[in-house]
């Protein structure tokens, strides 16, 4: 697995923040993480990024907000959504709209890898 | 009445009109001399004491008086001889049979050309029959009050056996509700008698051959055992040796019956000898009886009403709740996802050469961590759900704000909500019941949440306020959503009464009664700007005064 690859995670949620790039730094990938899409946005990491795991419910600009401004900007990143909420019409919406995955809090670390890695295959 | 002794012959020196008049009296008119001593008296007291004059004459008239009423009567007496003014007051006095009765004492005195008292001339009326009267309905009166002011079914029925007691002499009382779905005597209430006497009668069945009471609730009319050691119909129950061992023998039995019919229990009245009611204590059996019924039938009335109320309440939560699944489900989620996302990495750091002992170290933190968040959402959640009865204790308000607003978090910013709370610091605490409070608080975030469901030309902003005015605690819950439409606001707490296609109306209308019941008040006010703000306000615990230093 290259080392190089850079997943971002942007979570309003500091416990998942905490988590998941431990995680994801045990699968080989390298992380950075962010509180807020808007964070993200102005981080530069965004042409680097080749996963975005992000979250749908968020204070200020959501998940799918976030989605639409990358594709707005032309710069549509391979997204895998998770969240916390058990609502399948959120998922659809946002699969609909190119996401490559939806995750549903709890999920496994399986799940996780599978989607990460088909959302890097998917570049 | 037939004079039979020709009034001349009696008291010489006095015109015979005259005690023809006084022995025609219906009253008992006596002449004493200045120090109370009887001189002379009509017929009517000789009659009533049972002697002759000359064994009356001399007596003190203090040996014919009870003696609870000689001190009153005394310092009366002593007054009027002071000053002069007539004698009036209301005393006992023994008839011959040895019963007391109460009469009004008019005693007017007769002085000499010196201005000495020489004599008193008294009448005296019997007002014993007045005095009855007044007494029973004192007794009612309380009893009745006691009903109104909900005083608890022990305390009412043990005040009435009690009142019973003292009204009838020589007999003792008991009152056995009947728990009509088992057909079985309840506790029973005998204050003189004790739970020795009524406890091994609880749970008895309500059959004719139990006892005397079990007779009149089933035939529903008055069951009288003159004697019960002899009387056949229990000959063989029980109870004869029950009743027997407390030295009881008469044993009267009335059905206590509601007002639509339904035997509600019994009223027993006993005595230590055999014998039958008289007229006058089965009009007061038939009374009392009459009170207990009132008695027992409101008290059931609240209990159910009580019962209802709470399930009432407990319906409203339920359905507030339920809007809150999605964000319940969240709060759960976000731990579980949390715990199985650090195991997972604490796995993998522990397996790898070499294992990284201090990072599989701190994701084990976080999982117990996360763990400890999602048990504290499920304790939070339980206590909300559940059903028990209202427990009441003092109650940080800002603290079950805060708890509501995190369970309901998520479902907030779903809906695009922004909330900001103002708390109050050092708010006093308030009594009552926390469950309660935070369904009221909840369903006063949630309307407001739903009342901006709709506006998108400016923000969705929840704002909850505490405050305090030295008395009472308040709480505001202001939204900017679509206001009330210009309607009357109350209208927005009646029952049913609902403005949303998916709302059935009760949450506003069971928030105002639970406060109520707290002594407090919920109301609601349209903004200045858009939208509305929900009060309430409830009473604060009075605080001891803080030690300084």
């Amino acid at each position: 697995m290259t080392a190089a690859v850079l997943v971002s995670v942007v979570d309003d949620d500091e416990s998942v923040r905490e988590a998941l790039p431990d995680l994801l730094r045990e699968f080989g990938f390298a992380v950075q993480s962010f509180a807020s899409a808007e964070e993200f946005l102005a981080s530069g990491c965004v042409d680097e990024t080749r996963c975005l795991v992000l979250d749908i419910v968020m204070p200020g600009m959501s998940g799918p907000d976030l989605q639409r401004e990358l594709t707005r900007r032309s710069q549509p990143l391979p997204i895998v959504f998770i969240t916390a909420n058990e609502d399948s019409t959120a998922c659809t919406r946002v699969m609909d709209a190119g996401a490559v995955s939806c995750l549903i809090k709890p999920f496994s670390e399986a799940a996780l890898l599978h989607a990460v890695t088909k959302a890097i295959q998917a570049r | 009445m037939a004079l039979h002794v020709a009034p001349a012959e009696r008291v010489p020196g006095i015109r015979p009109d005259y005690l023809l008049i006084a022995d025609c009296i219906p009253g008992l008119i006596g002449i004493t001399g200045p120090d109370g001593a009887v001189e002379s008296c009509n017929r009517a007291v000789l009659e009533y004491y049972g002697v002759t004059l000359e064994a009356i004459q001399g007596w003190a008239s203090s040996k014919l008086v009870h003696p609870d009423d000689i001190p009153g009567m005394i310092a009366k007496q002593k007054r009027s001889l002071e000053t002069g003014e007539r004698l009036l007051s209301e005393i006992r006095l023994l008839r011959a049979d040895g019963v007391y009765r109460w009469f009004q004492i008019h005693g007017e005195p007769l002085r000499n050309s010196r201005g000495e008292i020489v004599q008193w001339y008294v009448l005296q009326t019997d007002i014993d029959d007045r005095k009855c009267a007044e007494s029973l309905l004192a007794g009612e009166k309380r009893l009745l009050e006691m009903v109104a002011l909900g005083r608890p079914l022990h305390e009412i029925l043990n005040s009435l056996c009690a009142f019973v007691e003292t009204t009838v002499p020589e007999c003792q009382c008991a009152v056995f509700p009947i728990d009509r779905r088992e057909q079985r005597f309840d506790k029973g209430f005998a204050p003189s008698l004790g739970t020795a006497y009524t406890g091994p009668l609880e749970g008895v069945p309500v059959v004719p051959a139990s006892a005397p009471c079990g007779a009149a609730a089933t035939h529903q009319t008055q069951v009288i055992a003159f004697d019960i050691e002899s009387d056949p119909r229990w000959l063989a129950s029980s109870y004869r040796e029950h009743a027997l061992a407390f030295g009881l023998r008469a044993v009267w039995s009335t059905p206590i019956v509601s007002r639509s019919g339904e035997v509600l229990g019994t009223f027993a009245v006993y005595q230590r000898h055999p014998g039958s009611p008289t007229q006058i204590q089965r009009d007061l059996i038939a009374q009392f009886t009459h009170i207990a019924s009132i008695a027992i039938e409101r008290t059931q009335s609240e209990e159910t009403l009580d019962k209802l109320r709470s399930d009432l309440a407990h319906v409203a939560r339920v359905t507030t709740l339920g809007a809150l699944t999605a964000s319940i489900a969240h709060e759960v989620n976000q731990p579980l996802a949390g715990i199985v996302t650090n195991a997972s990495t604490c796995l993998r750091m522990l397996a790898a050469d070499p294992p990284n002992i201090e990072g599989a170290r701190e994701t084990a933190r976080r999982t117990i961590r996360d763990g400890e968040r999602a048990s504290e959402v499920i304790t939070r959640l339980r206590a909300l759900f559940s059903k028990k009865t209202t427990t009441t204790g003092s109650i940080d308000l800002n603290e079950a704000v805060r708890e509501v607003v995190a369970l309901s978090m998520s479902e907030l910013q779903r809906q695009g909500v922004t909330v900001r709370l103002e708390l109050f610091p050092d708010l006093p605490p308030v009594k009552g019941d926390r469950v309660q409070l935070q369904q009221v608080i909840l369903n006063l975030l949630l309307n407001a949440s739903d009342a901006m469901g709709t506006v998108v030309d400016r923000p969705r902003d929840l704002v909850i306020v505490t405050a305090s005015d030295g008395a009472d605690v308040h709480l505001s819950v202001s939204d900017s959503g679509i206001g009330f439409d210009g309607g009357n606001p109350e209208k927005l707490f009646d029952a049913f009464y609902t403005t949303k296609s998916d709302g059935m109306g009760i949450g506003l209308s069971v928030s105002r009664s639970i406060m109520e019941r707290h002594g407090g008040r919920l109301w609601a006010t349209p903004n200045d700007g858009p939208g509305a703000t929900f009060w309430f306000s409830i009473p604060q615990v009075l605080q001891a005064r803080r030690r300084t230093g």
